[in-house]
């Protein structure tokens, strides 16, 4: 009994600690502040809400983050698969070596990574904005997804593959109907995985984004002039959406549940 | 290369050759050299212990395996080289390999949808095959919702509704317990029977083999061993390895000295039937089956005309019959296996004759 309630408070505290801050951004998105800075309680307001998009710059750096964090997500995703599958199924030359590349991006320090490509762009002189971000994302992403959709490769059964073509499918059919459906799970982690990863990606970003700006870039510049509500009332949309995003993913994967027992 | 079925066409035309077929893995030999017909509508049974190449002789006549040489031909037609899908077989995988995201009528309609068959006659003939194998009012599952003998007839079902003209089994049966083995091997019989098409079942249950085949190969390291009807292989294996692989048998050394008679090392002299010893010359064991072997108690006259005398050392009651181990003089102990019906009974220490008919007696080299 007693054991048990030690537990609840220590899962209860373990929650406020990963929620607090969630719910003080969120919180502070309807605060009625007179002043420059936004931190102290002084009463309810919905006019942040009325025009979140109203400061200059904002609106553009939410774009850029969404098309950046879709289109790296996308493309990493795309190609991290095929590696994924060539890196599993076939014995070719630099496959160690490709192993090992691929768990740079993760392993070494963010800040080494884009200095780097930093230093890259600024060799080869190609100027820094939306598309050396977008390349730089889909460096980093790639070894995220790489690893997610392998680890749902691994699993598999390749009689599936055989079995398939056994029955007439030829390689595309087969690619089609029976691999892509059965690692179409890790596709998907691997997708929002980097969507997210990129999303708030701020320290390689700064160093490659030139004077483009993504929401991280923008709400860290405003934080030096006090934080601006509407970064708040962004923040609790995006987490708006993540939450609702997860409630459907487990009501999915719930219900498949059940069908299958 | 595709030879036009027309010039080897005939009632004759083999549905499987192989010609000096090859699978080399690095320095692994899987296969060595086969060559092999199999006639159309015919249950071949593939044989041998793990690791002796069955699998992979298989897996080239799918054509998911390419092979180091050789030449493969289905019906008369040359198909080494083709893919899975281009070659007029199907397959039933040992781990079944179930699409685990389709329904079980996906399962089975898959092959059919593939080759663009109209939706009318797909569902008609899904329809028909899950009748077959009984399984009509699982169509609607997923494969993990179904028992291990169900999942089999499935794969079976999806290989079959494709009506292949040769049917591929690699130990379809290994996953099933025994009693379920047994009526899925009369199923299978009956369903070979009842669609009239060319089996090929690999296994290393000798006794699965002997009971569903009209012919099998025993393989041994990549080469076929010996090559026939059950009966025929099993009463004259013709080497010590498929001796022992199908069943038990007593050997014993001998010198061949006639063309009808073996001699032990001992001087004893047993009677061999000519077409045994065909082939064969010089040190040889003699064989008997100890099914065969007949006991008739010391100083009455013997069934049979190859005789030895020896003493019960051991008696065992398995309830169809008896095993006996009966030790001789002359060749050590030897195994006896009486039926029971209800005829003398011997306890250890019993004198007794052992005799065998000369036909019984089999010959491999030593
Ligand atoms: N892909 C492969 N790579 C390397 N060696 C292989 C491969 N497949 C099979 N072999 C080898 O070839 C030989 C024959 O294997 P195969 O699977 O044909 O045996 P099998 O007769 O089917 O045995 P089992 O009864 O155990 O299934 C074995 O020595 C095996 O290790
Ligand atoms: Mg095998």
């Amino acid at each position: 009994m007693r054991a048990r309630v030690f537990y609840r408070t220590l899962l209860g505290l373990g929650i406020a600690y990963l929620f607090v801050p969630v719910l003080v951004v969120v919180a502070f998105s309807f605060n009625d502040f007179k002043g420059r800075r936004n931190v102290s309680w002084e009463g309810f307001t919905l006019r942040h809400w009325a025009d979140p998009f109203k400061l200059p710059g904002l609106s553009e750096a939410v774009l850029n983050s969404l098309t950046i964090a879709f289109l790296s997500a996308l493309i990493s995703t795309i190609v991290g698969t095929l590696i994924a599958l060539a890196l599993v199924r076939y014995r070719f030359r630099g496959r160690a070596t490709t192993n090992l590349l691929l768990f740079l991006p993760m392993a070494s320090p963010e800040v080494v990574m884009g200095s780097a490509l930093l230093t890259l762009f600024v060799a080869t002189h190609v100027g820094r904005g939306y598309v050396t971000v977008l390349l730089a994302h889909i460096l980093f992403n790639l070894s995220y997804a790489v690893v997610t959709v392998r680890a749902r490769i691994v699993g598999f059964d390749r009689h599936l593959e055989e079995a398939a073509m056994d029955l007439y499918a030829n390689e595309w059919e087969t690619f089609r109907r029976v691999t892509f459906p059965m690692i179409m799970p890790g596709v998907l982690a691997a997708f929002m995985l980097a969507f997210a990863l990129s999303f708030d990606d701020f320290v390689i970003t700064n160093f490659n984004s030139g004077s483009m700006q993504t929401f991280p870039i923008f709400v860290y510049g405003a934080t030096k002039r006090g934080v601006p509500p509407q970064v708040n009332v962004l923040g609790t949309m995006i987490f708006g959406v993540m939450v609702i995003a997860m409630g459907i993913f487990l009501f999915i994967q719930n219900r498949r549940q059940k069908a299958r027992d | 290369m595709t030879q036009g079925p027309d010039s080897t066409a005939g009632a004759s035309t083999p549905a499987v050759e192989l010609v000096g077929l090859t699978k080399a893995f690095g320095d692994i030999v899987a296969v060595d050299g086969l060559t092999l017909d199999i006639s159309e509508n015919l249950f071949f049974a593939i044989i041998g212990p793990s690791g002796c190449g069955k699998t992979t002789t298989l897996r080239m006549i799918g054509g998911f395996e390419e092979p180091t040489s050789g030449t493969i031909r289905l019906h008369g037609e040359d198909v080494t080289g083709t893919k899975p899908y281009q070659r007029p077989v199907n397959t039933v995988f040992q781990s079944y390999a179930l699409f685990p995201h389709l329904t079980i009528y996906e399962n089975v309609a898959f092959g059919l949808r593939r080759q663009g068959i109209e939706k009318s006659e797909v569902n008609r003939r899904v329809g028909e095959m899950l009748d077959l194998v009984h399984l009509a009012e699982t169509s609607r599952r997923k494969p993990r919702q179904l028992s291990g003998g169900q999942r089999q007839r499935v794969a079976l079902a999806r290989a079959l509704v494709n009506h292949p003209r040769l049917l591929l089994l690699d130990e379809p049966l290994g996953a099933l317990d025994l009693k379920l083995r047994k009526e899925m091997q009369l199923e299978l019989k009956r369903i070979q029977q009842e669609v009239g098409i060319t089996f090929i079942h690999v296994t290393h249950d000798q006794e699965e083999a002997m009971t569903m085949a009209d012919s099998i190969a025993v393989m041994r390291d990549g080469k076929i061993e010996r090559m026939g009807e059950p009966v025929e292989i099993y009463d004259d294996p013709r080497t010590r390895f498929v001796a022992g692989f199908l069943g038990a048998s007593n050997l014993m050394e001998g010198q061949i000295t006639g063309s009808d008679s073996v001699t032990l090392t001992g001087g004893h002299r047993f009677h061999v039937s000519a077409d045994k010893l065909v082939g064969l010359a010089g040190a040889v064991h003699v064989g008997v089956r100890p099914e065969k072997i007949h006991l008739s108690p010391e100083g009455a006259s013997p069934a049979h005309a190859n005789r030895l005398a020896g003493v019960v050392t051991d008696s065992s009651f398995i309830g169809v019959s008896t095993h006996y181990l009966v030790q001789t003089e002359l060749v050590g102990e030897l195994t006896v296996v009486v039926q029971n019906l209800g005829v003398t009974r011997f306890a250890p220490s019993d004198s007794v004759t052992l005799s065998w008919d000369p036909d019984h007696t089999f010959v491999v080299a030593r």
